[in-house]
């Protein structure tokens, strides 16, 4: 173990070069002891739980620790997360480099805007944070306008707020308005002197405006397929055109891909997928996608007669906006919560999924819950159909929704913005079970502060033994994915890599 | 008060009407040397509190609109005052249009060419009297992000607008019953996604659907028999109506700049907040009232006005992809299908016209702000107690606070305070080169820029604007006196007895003026000048031993404007001119 403090120590001074050496050492030193205590502490406590907990060992004492592995497990659970199993924690480990338990929170695993929080917070207990996914933490979501980059233009600083709000939310939806802002920054851009447009472009002007929009959100996948394409698009272009023409140039392509990647192959797909609704048909879907959208209406104007379900879940509720769609196209729509899944899988004859992402071995990430109705609909038989772009085809692998994933904050799951009157809601009664139940056990710990006070959700910053979690996506295996429709046709998810290969690289 | 960075620009620019000031007379009644932007309002220029707003938001190009004969003094204060010169960014460009009266309303000001000209892009419309202490950028965030997915592009014609209601009630020491209102009937607006982080004004949000001031709202109800008028049409397409009367209009708009058409458009429009808004609000729901207005070809991108070819540049707005309809958080808007045809068979088809594409007017959104005492501050002054009562609250904002108001010194360093003189800090404002005599006593005021102040002065709830003179003795309680006004103490006994009668008819109101003049009673408090709750002109002389009680002294008007003049008191008029 004692080896491990020097590279802790030099991946801090990495991200806090500004703290003086002294105090890193200080700090480091301190780390260290941490460490061992709870490595001492560790080795005391019940051994089937250290393998998963991975980084949370640093200083909480093994029995918290029993308890908090409990109420996650809990919580990823009811959220249709899968459940982390030792066995699988280590195959995923061993994608990144073996660092041990310190390692996992101090490297950034999935973007470079998701660094140093977790870091900088590893002093003080911190509640907010659910250990094992403390990687995916942003920074901070940005509430407000304040400390923005001054180069960041206008059209993406309202792209970033309404992304960062949800009011554009969505893989496809938020790739072609990033597409369509950067149009704009782009012609709001004037290449300095002593350099040229490809050189300059990329690397000065378009980079601050990645970087806000990351900051707001997490990139999906789409955008960063779209922002690789226009890198090399601007990257080749010839640098003695002259500017307007260059830049002319780029908007028009920006609306070609934006056309034949997403409009055409919306439609495209749109065009395969319906032919899989027939008459009589009972469509399953999750959430809200805009394709699956557009073919159920498309069948729906084709004249087929059938039936759609709506599953829905908390806290976006994008299955509303769908159901309210359809119904006004004059669709047949039924409309079921979440926990109504296994009730209405078995009236289901086909499962329409959209996706954030299909990664290379063939899994699909998407709306956090989509795996558990793809695989009840497994269970049921009822085959299970994902229609995705090639634009969200991932090189990327994942097994499970630990590695890859998106943490939204999780103030997101609170019924209302103000905390009620403690003495008419009790303990945050309205909202999912597991929570419920853990912030009951929060209650009953002995060691809490005040507990005469009834506690509401709201305060789950202060309850010691209570976490949050709010992913944004999870991960389907690919055995329960019957087929992917992609503008290349009706593929199994095995050859996502060969889409990938074909449409993503060779641009 | 520098600002550590600069924010992004969010890409907007913004006008700032400086207009006369009507309900401020006592300080304003020649705009050509004091107009009312430049009313220091906590020892700052009023224009300073939008000017600040504004660069806190990123905004830098500002125009300043003036009538022509404000321009000068307004332009002067801006090269050399020191508050504002202190601000950082360009200099904001003043503009006087030539046909810019006094009385001009603000829509009819945003007719003129050169207003027109000068709005290349969306803009802010605020009113110089407007003060604010919630950071202008919360507002806008919420403006960009209600703004449909790709109205992100500058010259689309599908952006909303935003503006800004403040309770008028719920806050002690600052609301009045006399203060104005406005008429707003608001729905809400869809519901956020997720539940908005704390600090975010989205839970404020709604759109408008009715607003005029409440004046009109009287003409109104007094024209149908103490009924408002509603069209059933609102209640169809909004079930969920709120009222309020209570509410006041800020003047802080976010608007598209499509807005500038509309206004150019419709001659009869007199005042953005009434007419601009108003009609706007109504066209949102009113069936044909949008047409009517020529909105269909406004939001089309027809140009009443083809002076402006260049301005705008190109207008295509030829979105085959809308990100909108993408998202997962939006549903599509109903098809335009042709509903079921509802008439039996024999009925036929010729008697239904064919019904026209539904014009999809831009939401107009309202920030409501909550009334509550903890709820920040937002603010028009344009009535002398709320001049009072905020320079007072704002001279009560502990120095260094988050609020972007306060002050740093709540006792300027180059102020020079004589012995045993007390000032309370926790509330009193005293600015730069003020001299305080001896055994003073100073509550909860805000004394200007160069005063000075004699000994045995006790001041409480005083506003003082620069260079005023305040003799020994003299007790002021609430008061608030004009730029460079003289109030005469019991060292200014000089005078002739006489003369204190000639200055108590110059007090003009109806309240009564007790005058005591030295000859009358020999006590020994008697030439003590007692000033409560009166309004003193810029250049004013308060005689000494004068005693007042709600009193407005100001120099009468040589034109003889107000009735009922007596020959002495414009004497005493021309003396004080003299001054």
């Amino acid at each position: 173990m004692a080896e491990q403090g020097g590279p802790a120590a030099q991946s801090k001074a990495v991200d806090e070069s500004k703290v003086s050496a002294a105090e890193l050492k200080k700090r480091a030193k301190a780390d260290k002891q941490a460490r061992r205590a709870a490595q001492k502490e560790q080795e005391g406590g019940p051994a089937e739980v250290a393998p998963a907990t991975n980084g949370a060992h640093q200083e909480h004492l093994a029995q918290a620790q029993g308890v908090q592995q409990d109420q996650k497990g809990k919580v990823a659970h009811a959220k249709g997360l899968q459940q982390p199993k030792p066995s699988k924690q280590g195959g995923q480990e061993a994608k990144q480099d073996r660092g041990g338990p310190s390692q996992a929170q101090n490297i950034p695993l999935r973007s470079r805007a998701a660094p140093t929080a977790p870091s900088k917070e590893l002093p003080k207990k911190d509640n907010t944070v659910v250990e094992l996914l403390s990687h995916l933490y942003p920074i901070q979501r940005r509430p407000n306008l304040a400390g923005v980059s001054k180069d960041v233009h206008p059209a993406v600083l309202a792209l970033g707020l309404q992304i960062s709000t949800y009011e554009i939310c969505g893989s496809s939806a938020r790739c072609v308005a990033m597409l369509l802002a950067f149009k704009e920054a782009i012609q709001a851009y004037t290449t300095p002197r002593d350099t040229s447009l490809p050189r300059h472009l990329v690397s000065h002007h378009l980079s601050p405006q990645i970087d806000h929009l990351r900051s707001c959100r997490p990139l999906a996948e789409s955008m960063g397929n779209a922002i690789r394409w226009l890198k090399k698009l601007i990257v080749e272009l010839d640098p003695d055109k002259l500017e307007h023409e260059a830049k002319d140039f780029i908007c028009e392509e920006i609306d070609r891909f934006v056309h034949e990647r997403i409009t055409v192959t919306d439609q495209a797909i749109a065009a395969s997928a319906r032919n899989q609704i027939r008459t009589g048909s009972v469509v399953l879907t999750y959430a809200k996608s805009a394709i699956v959208e557009k073919t159920v209406l498309q069948a729906h104007e084709q004249g087929t007669r059938f039936r759609v379900i709506v599953v829905d879940s908390r806290p976006l509720f994008e299955g509303k906006r769908l159901a309210t769609s359809l119904m006004r196209a004059g669709l047949e729509v039924q409309y079921v919560p979440f926990s109504g899944l296994a009730h209405v899988v078995k009236d289901a004859t086909l499962v329409l999924l959209g996706a954030h992402s299909m990664l290379s071995n063939g899994r699909l990430q998407s709306r956090v819950g989509t795996a558990s109705i793809a695989l009840q609909a497994h269970k049921a038989d009822v085959p299970v159909i994902v229609c995705c772009e090639s634009v969200k085809f991932s090189g990327k692998v994942a097994l499970d929704s630990i590695v890859l994933n998106e943490i939204a904050p999780p103030e997101e799951l609170l019924l209302s913005a103000v905390p009620e009157k403690p003495h008419t809601y009790p303990v945050g009664a309205a909202t999912t079970a597991a929570v419920g139940k853990s912030a009951a056990t929060g209650k009953d710990a002995p060691e809490d502060d005040e507990p005469a006070k009834l506690k509401t959700l709201h305060d789950w910053n202060s309850a010691a033994n209570l976490r949050l979690l709010n992913p944004m996506y999870d991960i389907t295996p690919a055995e329960y994915i019957r087929m992917v429709i992609c503008e290349y046709g009706s593929v199994p998810p095995s050859s996502v890599p060969v889409v990938h290969r074909l449409a993503n690289e060779g641009m | 008060m520098p600002h550590a960075t600069h924010p992004p620009s969010p890409g907007l620019q913004a006008l700032i009407l400086c207009g006369p000031g009507l309900s401020l007379n006592t300080f304003t009644s020649t705009p050509s040397t004091l107009p009312k932007c430049l009313l220091p309002v906590a020892n700052r220029p009023m224009l300073w509190y939008p000017l600040d707003w504004c660069h806190r938001m990123g905004i830098y190009d500002i125009t300043l609109i003036t009538p022509a004969d404000a321009a000068p003094p307004l332009e002067a204060a801006l090269r050399s005052h020191p508050v504002l010169t202190s601000l950082s960014g360009p200099r904001p460009e003043v503009l006087a249009p030539k046909g810019l009266e006094m009385t001009s309303g603000t829509a009819e000001l945003l007719r003129l060419g050169e207003v027109q000209r000068a709005i290349k892009g969306d803009f802010v419309v605020l009113s110089c009297d407007f003060v604010s202490e919630i950071d202008g950028s919360r507002v806008m965030q919420q403006w960009m992000s209600l703004n449909p997915a790709l109205a992100a592009a500058s010259f689309s014609r599908r952006k909303g607008g935003l503006a800004v209601y403040y309770p008028t009630h719920g806050r002690e020491g600052i609301s009045s019953k006399k203060d104005e209102t406005d008429f707003v009937a608001t729905v809400p607006f869809s519901r956020p996604n997720v539940m908005p982080p704390t600090g975010s004004l989205r839970q404020g949000v709604e759109e408008v659907v009715m607003v005029m001031p409440t004046d009109t709202l009287n003409d109104t109800l007094d024209e149908n028999k103490q009924a408002l008028p509603i069209r059933q049409t609102l209640l169809a397409k909004h079930g969920n109506v709120k009222i309020r009367t209570k509410h006041r209009d800020a003047h802080v708009y976010f608007l598209p700049l499509w807005v500038k058409d509309f206004a150019a458009r419709n001659e009869k429009f007199d005042s953005i907040s009434e007419d601009v808004l108003g009609w706007w609000a109504k066209a949102g729901w009113q069936q044909g009232l949008a047409e009517k207005l020529g909105l269909d070809e406004v939001l089309a991108g027809k140009r009443s006005t083809d002076d402006e070819a260049a301005n705008g540049g190109s207008v295509d707005e030829h979105e085959e992809v809308d990100a909108t309809a993408l998202s997962s958080t939006r549903s599509a808007p109903a098809p335009g299908r042709q509903p079921p045809q509802a008439f039996a068979t024999r009925v036929g088809n010729s008697t239904v016209p064919p019904p026209r594409p539904k014009l999809a007017v831009p939401p107009l959104l309202a920030y409501m702000q909550p009334a509550s005492p903890t709820q920040p501050l937002i603010r028009r002054i344009d009535t002398a107690p709320q001049l009072a009562s905020l320079s007072l609250h704002i001279a009560r904002l502990p120095p260094s606070d988050t609020s972007p108001l306060a002050h740093e010194h709540k006792i300027h360093p180059s102020a020079t305070i004589g012995q045993q003189t007390r000032i309370s800090q926790e509330d009193c404002l005293i600015a730069e080169n003020v001299t305080i005599g001896t055994r003073c006593n100073i509550k909860e005021s805000v004394v200007g820029a160069n005063c000075e102040i004699g000994s045995n002065v006790r001041l409480t709830k005083c506003v003082l604007m620069d260079g005023v003179v305040v003799g020994d003795g003299v007790q002021m309680v609430g008061c608030i006196v004009g730029k460079r006004a003289r109030v005469e103490g019991s060292s200014a006994v000089g005078v002739k007895a006489g003369e204190a009668e000639v200055d108590g008819a110059a007090m003009k109101g109806k309240g009564k003026a007790k005058q005591k003049a030295s000859a009358q009673s020999g006590g020994e408090d008697d030439d003590k000048t007692k000033l409560t709750e009166c309004e003193i002109a810029p250049f004013f002389v308060v005689e000494a031993g004068t005693e007042a009680k709600g009193e407005t002294m100001k120099a009468f008007d040589p034109e003889g404007e107000v009735g009922g003049d007596e020959d002495e008191d414009v004497d005493v008029g021309d003396e004080d001119n003299e001054e």
